[in-house]
């Protein structure tokens, strides 16, 4: 029984489950270079996640001026309320259109709808669950997105 | 009490959606009149007095700080998995998100009562 005698005598370090040469931490999480459409709005569903939570506290902060009278509101808006302010904005408004509309495609997705059904992996075994409705589904997100940016546009520098 | 990942990702889907509603219902508010019109003083201080609005924005700031607090746990999880950083991460994002709704309940309360010009 030699190779019994082999797997008795491997170091745990060599076990595929404790080697760890394949953790690329954070580098690893952001390169969507390797990877498809499902990988890239992996990344932005995250990045678009984290931008929008820095934005909703400072937005907390930003309101909680108009407890401390006009003046100090005033002096707020006219930090938030330039051009630069508005096109954070615009950003704002797209990630969120973006986080929200790939998000209930999530949902779906968890659910098990759009998945499509278990098949043979046939050459070129492209992933079953990256099929139209999920790539449609990430690119009306991307759309929406866009689209929601020029409304916004148009409303606070057409109003200037 | 555990509560199952299982269940706290349903409370994030419906955090989510819910938060959509009413985010949406608070834009809409911030375009019933020209945008640089809705944020003079006078007129967002009448909309903490008008009180299903104030329980809106209460709303928005509790749904909207679970959901983002917990996405951000789910992140962090996702970097690092062993006890003491799960622990530390949980305890960190419950903190944060009480600390956010005290803080944002304490604008909507106050600027409530303030009185309008």
């Amino acid at each position: 029984m030699e190779v019994s005698k082999d797997r008795k005598n491997t170091k745990r370090s060599d076990n595929v489950f404790s080697n760890r040469d394949n953790r690329e931490g954070l580098r690893g999480w952001l390169n969507p270079t390797r990877y498809g459409w499902e990988r890239v709005s992996y990344w932005f569903q995250r990045l678009t996640g984290v931008f929008l939570l820095v934005y909703f506290i400072g937005h907390v902060y930003e309101t909680s001026s108009l407890i401390n009278g006009q003046s100090a509101w005033n002096a707020m808006l006219e930090l938030t309320q330039t051009p630069w302010g508005h096109m954070f904005l615009i950003l704002v408004i797209g990630t969120s259109t973006f986080h929200s509309v790939n998000g209930i495609r999530l949902i779906f997705t968890h659910a098990g709808k759009g998945v499509g059904t278990p098949g043979r992996p046939d050459y070129p075994y492209d992933a079953a669950s990256l099929n139209y409705r999920q790539k449609s589904g990430i690119w009306i997100a991307l759309i929406l997105a866009v689209a929601a940016m020029i409304y916004g546009a148009n409303i606070l520098f057409g109003t200037e | 009490m555990m509560i199952h990942e299982s269940q706290i990702m349903k409370i994030h889907y419906i955090t989510g959606i819910a938060a959509i509603s009413v985010v949406a219902v608070h834009i809409i508010m911030r375009l019933l009149m020209p945008f640089s019109a809705s944020l003079q003083y006078q007129n967002v201080i009448a909309n903490y007095h008008y009180i299903p609005y104030a329980l809106l924005l209460e709303s928005i700031l509790i749904l909207i700080a679970i959901h983002g607090f917990n996405g951000l746990r789910v992140i962090l999880l996702e970097f690092r998995q062993n006890r003491r950083w799960e622990e530390g991460v949980t305890i960190f994002t419950i903190a944060a998100t009480i600390a956010v709704i005290a803080y944002g309940t304490r604008t909507i309360l106050l600027a409530s009562q303030a009185p309008i010009g």
